[in-house]
C-alpha cells in the first residue's frame, strides 16, 4: 500500500521536470528571440545574430560557474542563467540564492564562489580581506540589477494613494498611527481616508530590501528616521513577515496594512505613488523611473580600479520621470582569478549580465529595471581588467 | 506504527539497563561463534558507534563555530555592531531574550497541545471502538508527516485570520492579564498563533507515546478497579493514570523538545521582536525564538554574525539535549524499578489496601507476572 503510493508521486514527478525542462528551454528560447526584436535600435545589428552583446560572445566556452547571493537576484539569475546556457551550451552556472547577500559574500570570500551576488558592496574590511584571494588588484562591485522598492497597502475603498518622503518616514516610525492622520490627508487632498489603525508590515528577515529603503528614508528625512540603515528593519512594535512574499501576502490579506517590498515580487498589490523631490509630486513606479532615478542619483566612487560601487545620493532624484527608491544589486569577482579559464567564463557570463540584452532579459522575466547604458558600459570595461 | 515500535525499543533498552543484556546475549552466542552472528554484532555496534560520533561532531562543530563569536567583544567588534547582531553588548544579552522567547513559546504550544493529545491517546486506548481506534491512530500519526513548512502556510492562510475575533476578545475582556494585554494584532501573526500551529506539531508525538503507555496498563489493575465498583473514569484514574505518568511526562517533554526546535513554521507565522516579552496578542511585542531567529537572519550574516547565529543555536542543542535527557532518564526510571512497584506507592492507600487484603494469595503471583510484562513490553 505504502510502496504503492510512494511510487505515483515519483512518477509524477519525473514527468513534471521533463515538462518543466521543455518549457524552461523553449522559454528561454523566446525571450532570447523576443528580446533581441525588441531591442534592435539599441544594439545595432542584434537583429540577425542572437549573440551579440557589448562584447560578442565566445559560444565554445565550456566550463561550470559556481556563484550564489542575494536572493531578490534569483529571478533575474534564473533567467540569465538560462538565456546564456541555450547560447553556450558549454557552461553550466550554479546560483545559489539560499545564502543570501551575506553568505554569497562569506563563501565568495572563502574562494569558493566565482563571484558573488549582493546587495551590498563589499565594506573596506572586506575588500582588504579580499585580497587574500584575488591578489593585489582586490575584487570588483558591479551594478547588476536595478528594481524599485514598492510602498504597498491594502485600504479598502483607497486607491490612488499618495505619499510624501516625511509622511513615509512618519508612518514607518509608527508616527502616525491611523489613516486619517493629517500628515497622510495633505498629500491626499479630496480623498477620504477612513480612521483605521495602520498596521506597518515589515521583513523580520535580513534583507537588502529593508537596506534599500532604510537607507533612502535615513537620507531623505534624517530628523524623522534617525534609526541608522541597515540589513536589520530598526524600529520596534512593525508586523514583521518572512521574506518579501510574506510582506506581500500580510499586506494583502489585512486592513489598514502598509509594507515595502521589491517592486517585482508585489504581484497584484496596490502601490502607492511616492512623493519625488521636495515638491508635491508623487510618481508612480516604473522601470523606466527607476533607471532614470539610477542614472540622476549614483556616483561611482571606486575602492580599488575598476571597482564600481555606487553611491545614491536621493537628494539628486527631482525630475518626475524618476521614481525615488531604486534597489541596486552587485555582483562581485575578483580582479585576478587562479583559473585563467574560469576567469574567462565568469567574464563571458558577467558581460552578458552586464548587456543591453542581459538586462531586457531580467527586465522580462524578472521584473527588474534595466541599467542606464552609462553603467553598462563602465561595466564592460570593468570587465575587461578581470584576468 | 513507526512510533510505536520506537516506543517499544525504548521500553526494551530502558528495561535493559541494567544487566546488560544485549552484551549477555553476545557473551553466549560467542562460545559457538559464527560468521553471521560476528557480522550483525558488528555492523549493529558500528550503528551505535556512529550515532555518537554523529552526536559529537555535531558538538563540536558547533562549539568550534561560535566560540569566536562567544568571545568577541560585541560593543567594538565592527561585523557585531551592524546587522542582525547589532546593539548587544555580549553574546550572552543577545541570546537571554532568545531562550526566553523558545522556552515560552514551546510552553504556550505545550499548555495548548498536551491536554489534547493526551486526551486524544486516551479516547484511542480506553473509549473508542477498535476499528475507530485503529483509524484515529493512524490519521495521528499521519500528522507526523506534514512538512513543518505546510503548518507554517496553514498557519498563515488560516490560522492567522481565524484566530483574529479571538485575539480581539481575549484582550478586551481579559486585557488586564499581563499576557493578553497590549496593542492586539490586525494581521494575527501572534504567538498564540504560533502556538497554535505548534501544539498541532507536537500531537502527534505525545499522542501517539501516551496512547502505547495507556495500553499497557496491565488488565488486571484496571479489572480490579471495575471489580471494586470503580466508574470507568474512576478506573482510569486509580490504574490508568498513576502507572503511565511518568510515560506522558516523557512524552510531554519529547513534545516539548520538537516544539523548542522548531524553526520554520515560527519563522513564518509570528512577527518577532528580540526582548523579554510575556504577550501572545500583540504584533510588535512577541518574543522570538532562537531556530526561527537563525533561519530569519543566516542569509544576510556576515563571518562572524553567522558564528553568532551558530552560537545561539549551540544553546538551544544544550536545551534540547537536556529537555531530551530528562525525558529519557523518567522512562529509564520507570522501566527498571518497575512500572507497579511504583504503581503501589502512588496508587491511593485504600485502594492498594483493599487490592492486597482482598486476595493475599493471589496478588503476589499475578504482580510477577504483571512485573515480568511490564518490563518486556
Amino acid at each position: 500500500m505504502l510502496a504503492r503510493r510512494g511510487h505515483h508521486p515519483e512518477g509524477n514527478t519525473v514527468k513534471f521536470k521533463h515538462v518543466a525542462t521543455a518549457g524552461a528551454v523553449a522559454l528561454a528560447a523566446a525571450i532570447a528571440l523576443t528580446s533581441c526584436a525588441s531591442t534592435p535600435s539599441a544594439t545595432p545589428g542584434a537583429s540577425n545574430n542572437a549573440t551579440s552583446a557589448a562584447t560578442p560572445l565566445d559560444t565554445t566556452l565550456t566550463g561550470t560557474i559556481t556563484a550564489g547571493g542575494s536572493s531578490a537576484q534569483a529571478n533575474a539569475q534564473t533567467a540569465w542563467s538560462t538565456a546564456f546556457h541555450t547560447q553556450v551550451a558549454g557552461t553550466t552556472i550554479n546560483y545559489d540564492k539560499s545564502q543570501g547577500s551575506g553568505g554569497g559574500v562569506t563563501n565568495w570570500l572563502a574562494g569558493s564562489y566565482d563571484f558573488a551576488g549582493s546587495d551590498a558592496a563589499l565594506t573596506a574590511a572586506q575588500q582588504t580581506s579580499s585580497q587574500a584571494n584575488c591578489g593585489a588588484g582586490g575584487a570588483l562591485d558591479l551594478p547588476a540589477y536595478l528594481s524599485g522598492v514598492a510602498i504597498i497597502y491594502n485600504l479598502p475603498g483607497v486607491t490612488g494613494l499618495k505619499l510624501s518622503s516625511a509622511t513615509l518616514a512618519k508612518i514607518f516610525t509608527l508616527q502616525v498611527k491611523t489613516w486619517n492622520d493629517p500628515a497622510i490627508a495633505a498629500d491626499n487632498p479630496g480623498a477620504s481616508l477612513p480612521s483605521t489603525a495602520i498596521t506597518v508590515v515589515t521583513r523580520s528577515d535580513g534583507s537588502g530590501t529593508t537596506a534599500n529603503f532604510t537607507t533612502y528614508l535615513h537620507d531623505v528625512q534624517p530628523s524623522i528616521f534617525t534609526q541608522a540603515a541597515g540589513t536589520a528593519w530598526p524600529v520596534a512594535g512593525t508586523s514583521g513577515q518572512q521574506g518579501g512574499s510574506g510582506v506581500v501576502n500580510t499586506v494583502t490579506a489585512g486592513a489598514g496594512t502598509i509594507g515595502y517590498a521589491d517592486h517585482s515580487s508585489i504581484g497584484t498589490a496596490t502601490a502607492a505613488d511616492i512623493q519625488v523631490g521636495t515638491a508635491k509630486t508623487f510618481v508612480t513606479y516604473s522601470a523606466k523611473g527607476a533607471t532614470n532615478a539610477f542614472a540622476a542619483a549614483a556616483t561611482t566612487t571606486p575602492s580599488t580600479k575598476g571597482d564600481l560601487t555606487q553611491v545614491l545620493d536621493y537628494s539628486k532624484i527631482t525630475n518626475k520621470d524618476s521614481y525615488p527608491i531604486p534597489l541596486l544589486s552587485y555582483q562581485i569577482l575578483c580582479t585576478t582569478f587562479k583559473d585563467p579559464a574560469q576567469a574567462k567564463v565568469t567574464k563571458a557570463y558577467l558581460g552578458y549580465i552586464g548587456s543591453e540584452i542581459g538586462q531586457a532579459i531580467a527586465a522580462k522575466n524578472a521584473g527588474s529595471a534595466p541599467l542606464p547604458a552609462a553603467i553598462l558600459a563602465d561595466v564592460q570595461k570593468s570587465l575587461a581588467l578581470v584576468k | 506504527m513507526t512510533t510505536s515500535e520506537a516506543v517499544r525499543s525504548r521500553g526494551n533498552a530502558a528495561g535493559a539497563t541494567g544487566p546488560r543484556s544485549p552484551r549477555g546475549g553476545a557473551g553466549q552466542a560467542r562460545l559457538k561463534s559464527r560468521p553471521a552472528d560476528r557480522i550483525f554484532f558488528g555492523l549493529s555496534l558500528g550503528s551505535a558507534v556512529l550515532i555518537v560520533v554523529i552526536l559529537a561532531a555535531v558538538a563540536t562543530f558547533l562549539i568550534v563555530q561560535s566560540i569566536p563569536a562567544i568571545t568577541a567583544d560585541w560593543k567594538t567588534s565592527p561585523e557585531l555592531s551592524t546587522g542582525p547582531t547589532a546593539g548587544y553588548s555580549s553574546f550572552w544579552s543577545y541570546v537571554a531574550p532568545l531562550i526566553w522567547g523558545t522556552v515560552w513559546v514551546s510552553a504556550i504550544a505545550l499548555v495548548i497541545g498536551a491536554p489534547i493529545a493526551i486526551g486524544i491517546a486516551l479516547f484511542i486506548s480506553h473509549y473508542a471502538p477498535r476499528r475507530l481506534a485503529g483509524v484515529l491512530g493512524y490519521l495521528i500519526d499521519l500528522l507526523a508527516a506534514v512538512p513543518s513548512i505546510v503548518f507554517g502556510l496553514w498557519g498563515i492562510i488560516v490560522i492567522r485570520p481565524l484566530l483574529l475575533p479571538l485575539t480581539d476578545w481575549l484582550n478586551q475582556n481579559l486585557g488586564w492579564i499581563p499576557i493578553f494585554a497590549g496593542k492586539p494584532s490586525t494581521t494575527g501573526s501572534t504567538i498564540l498563533a504560533g502556538g497554535v500551529v505548534l501544539a498541532v506539531m507536537i500531537l502527534p508525538i505525545i499522542s501517539s507515546i501516551s496512547r502505547e503507555i495507556f495500553l499497557q496498563t496491565p488488565r488486571l489493575h484496571e479489572e480490579a478497579a471495575l471489580a471494586l465498583g470503580a466508574t470507568k473514569w474512576e478506573m482510569i484514574k486509580l490504574a490508568v493514570f498513576p502507572y503511565a505518568r511518568s510515560g506522558v511526562v516523557s512524552a510531554t517533554l519529547l513534545g516539548l523538545g520538537r516544539a523548542l526546535g522548531e524553526t520554520m513554521a515560527i519563522a513564518l507565522i509570528i512577527s518577532p521582536s528580540i526582548g523579554f516579552s510575556l504577550r501572545i496578542l500583540t504584533e510588535g511585542q512577541n518574543a522570538q525564538t532562537i531556530a526561527a531567529n537563525i533561519a530569519l537572519n543566516f542569509q544576510v550574516a556576515d563571518a562572524l554574525q553567522r558564528k553568532a547565529l551558530i552560537g545561539t543555536g549551540l544553546v538551544l542543542f544544550v536545551i534540547s539535549l537536556a529537555v531530551n535527557i530528562v525525558a529519557r532518564f523518567i522512562v529509564s526510571r520507570t522501566g527498571k524499578s518497575g512500572g507497579p512497584r511504583r504503581r503501589v506507592q502512588l496508587a491511593p492507600p485504600e485502594a492498594a489496601s483493599l487490592f492486597v487484603a482482598n486476595d493475599p494469595a493471589l496478588s503476589p503471583v499475578r504482580g510477577t507476572s504483571d512485573k515480568a510484562e511490564g518490563a518486556s513490553a
